[in-house]
């Protein structure tokens, strides 16, 4: 009997049976597919509390003070400690220092990473000797698409004209994220009919 | 003209089932040309010299497994091929390490791969950007155990890998913002070449990294990872799901024609109260 479970088709049963409970809100909202909605929210929660626990409590506090001794984890647990702090009215401020910590590391990171990794390289890129179909195309592109997002003086005349250009752009570049995620949502799909037919039910190779 | 605008959506979703069913089961094996963005993708692995040690995040959920799966699977399968040396870790927590563990394993004995020598898996750890920046003074100062709890100067793979500076190469596989801090604070701040592999929503965007040289090569989705595939002479499960993607994309195509032709009567008709 033992034996008969540990056969793929009843290993791979809890996994089919919420893929099917999930698609059966494709017909209309049902009990199946609101238990599977519940289970996937809870299992969520649960495993990310877990998870949280031990990359962090245990794998950047813990282990550093009791192994490694490293006393200067205490400042950042310290700060960690204290975003607890809005729980308690009386020194419900100090959750402050660590936002001021994080708001002030992130902005410093993120402007150097919007900057030094992004802008930077792109408008570099778009710097072009005209001497290609595909050169003229990138920076008429880049121009009109700049000057419809110029909201200062209104799309008349020469500027309109220049800024429906624009709107060409920005609605072919649309289409393009438009078409992508079509494909990324079938992909899904593919996925896991591939998986009902092929690993659960072996109808196809 | 009116059946077209009213069909059920339910008709719809059944069409789009048989598209999918018909070719799994029985594959009509459509081509899948190559893009220059996945050939270079395949050139710029080919180029790293052998026993380098490659960078391999797994930066996706599990959710989007039927794209990024088959990519990280080609990406460890053209690793191990070329003898390059695999440290695999994740930024996502839920999944990610999971996923790498059992790829790296399973793609891993294929070549007859020892953990520790030839691949590690370093695993989770909160704050992806410190431990992006952070990776570039040490990767035991980030990472001071592996995925397992082995410690890393325990590993002989880890005593070559120290930091940016002793790694060659970074294979992306993301499906999320990842990708991004992964140019433009690894690649922009410390030169360390890349290729990504990301789902075919992210594509559009990390085509501008293609043209600024930012990253060497470029997977879409699924049509990405076929194309890669086929590169590496296999046929997996991107290559069998391509079938399916093709034929459903014929069917939205054709969706969308009946749909416009539907609309444009309607408009064109006059309605009751002007045409009595």
């Amino acid at each position: 009997m033992p034996e008969l479970f540990s056969h793929p088709f009843f290993t791979l049963l809890p996994t089919a049976f919420f893929t099917l409970a999930i698609f059966s809100f494709l017909y209309r909202d049902n009990p199946f597919f609101k238990f599977a909605e519940h289970v996937f929210a809870g299992l969520s929660a649960g495993y990310y509390c877990g998870l949280i626990f031990q990359s962090v409590i245990n794998q950047q506090v813990w282990i550093p003070l009791t192994q490694d001794e490293r006393w200067l984890v205490l400042v950042p647990a310290a700060l960690g400690v204290l975003m607890f702090a809005r729980f308690v009215p009386k020194i419900g401020w100090m959750m402050r220092l660590p936002l001021a910590f994080v708001i002030g590391s992130t902005a410093g990171i993120m402007f150097i990473q919007q900057l030094h990794g992004m802008v930077l390289p792109q408008v570099g890129r778009t710097i072009l000797p005209l001497d290609s179909v595909e050169n003229v195309l990138l920076v008429i592109g880049v121009l009109s698409t700049l000057i419809y997002f110029y909201f200062s003086k209104p799309h008349t005349g020469p500027l309109g004209w220049v800024a429906s250009v624009g709107i060409a752009f920005v609605m072919v570049a649309f289409g393009a994220h438009f078409g992508y995620t079509v494909m990324a949502r079938v992909s899904l799909l593919i996925g896991r009919i591939q998986f009902l037919l092929i690993d659960w039910l072996h109808l196809a190779s | 003209m009116d059946r077209i605008q009213s069909v059920d959506r339910r008709v719809l979703y059944t069409l789009i089932f048989i598209s999918v069913i018909i070719p799994v089961m029985w594959p009509l094996h459509l081509p899948t040309p190559e893009t220059p963005e996945a050939r270079a993708f395949f050139d710029a692995v080919e180029a790293i010299p052998p026993g380098s040690v490659v960078l391999f995040p797994f930066d996706f959920w599990p959710s989007t497994l039927p794209e990024t799966e088959p990519m990280a699977v080609a990406g460890l399968r053209h690793c191990f091929r070329r003898d390059l040396k695999v440290v695999g870790l994740s930024n996502v927590g839920i999944g990610g390490p999971s996923v790498a563990d059992r790829l790296l394993d399973s793609i891993g004995a294929e070549y007859g791969k020892v953990y520790g020598v030839d691949y590690v898996n370093l695993g989770y750890k909160a704050g992806y950007q410190a431990v992006l920046l952070g990776m570039a003074n040490s990767i035991a100062a980030i990472f001071p155990t592996d995925h397992r709890g082995t410690r890393l100067d325990s590993l002989p793979l880890m005593q070559r890998a120290l930091n940016y500076d002793s790694l060659s190469f970074v294979l992306i596989v993301s499906d999320n913002a990842m990708a991004d801090y992964w140019v433009a604070l690894v690649n922009a701040r410390y030169g360390l070449p890349m290729v990504a592999g990301v789902t075919a929503v992210m594509a559009p965007k990390m085509l501008s990294y293609i043209h600024t040289g930012q990253i060497k090569g470029l997977l879409g989705g699924m049509k990405g990872a076929a194309e890669y595939e086929a590169l590496l002479g296999e046929s997996d499960m991107a290559s069998r799901g391509m079938d399916a993607q093709s034929l459903i994309h014929l069917l939205i195509i054709g969706f969308i024609i009946l749909g416009n032709i539907g609309y444009v009567a309607s408009r064109r008709r006059p309605s009751p109260a002007r045409a009595g």
